[in-house]
């Protein structure tokens, strides 16, 4: 039986980009729902869409907005990788700071995802 | 399609799917919970006003190995037809 299918897609815009924001977890949200695994890291300006209370405030236009996007991603069963670093610069704690289900890793852990992938993304 | 506009005219669908309004990726998501509410063999109906979602759930269906039925234009929205094969 072959390995199941798997996408990791990377975030590195924030809020100050709605789209480049919304559109890898509408892409996530279908991926799941076609039954391939997926991986969500975020990095740099990325990790701003995982901070309690974030989401809640970016909708792009004609998406639907990204705390609905990302509910439904963890109701889907994705996962959620958070770039340490990234959050030490920005003088974010975890788990205090962060939503529900966001795992803090660093670069190793974004190399085993990405080298197992079927395929990544960047956005 | 693998039904023609008789037989989707007449057909009964064991769930009913209104997305309707719903932006993309909510329609491709509300058929997918529809789905896991019925039996093997059984068809749902998805209503969707976003234009792109026949050919969504078609590129969906083939992807998971469902099979789309056809699509039936109604008043401003479309209905989709999908019978669940596994």
């Amino acid at each position: 039986m072959s390995d199941p299918e798997k996408l990791v897609f990377m975030v590195l815009h924030g809020p100050g980009h709605p789209e480049h924001a919304t559109i890898p977890f509408v892409m996530a949200c279908a991926a799941l729902a076609s039954d391939v695994q997926v991986v969500m890291g975020f990095q740099a300006d990325g990790v701003e869409l995982v901070r309690t209370g974030i989401a809640e405030t970016i909708e792009a236009p004609g998406f639907p907005p990204l705390k609905k996007l990302l509910d439904d991603y963890r109701e889907l069963g994705g996962t959620l990788l958070v770039c340490g670093p990234c959050l030490n610069s920005r003088g974010l704690k975890a788990p205090g700071d962060l939503v529900a289900g966001a795992e803090v890793v660093a670069a190793g852990r974004f190399v085993a995802e990405i080298t197992s992938a079927t395929n990544s993304l960047v956005y | 399609m693998t039904a023609t506009m008789t037989e989707l005219e007449t057909m009964t669908a064991a769930k009913v799917v209104d997305a309707r309004g719903a932006a993309c990726p909510g329609p491709l998501l509300e058929a997918k919970k529809g789905m896991g509410t019925v039996s093997v063999g059984s068809v749902i109906e998805i209503w969707s006003t976003d234009p792109v979602t026949k050919t969504d759930i078609g590129a969906w269906s083939t992807k998971v190995g469902h099979e789309f039925l056809g699509v039936l234009e109604a008043d401003g929205y479309d209905r989709v037809f999908v019978r669940r094969q596994k």
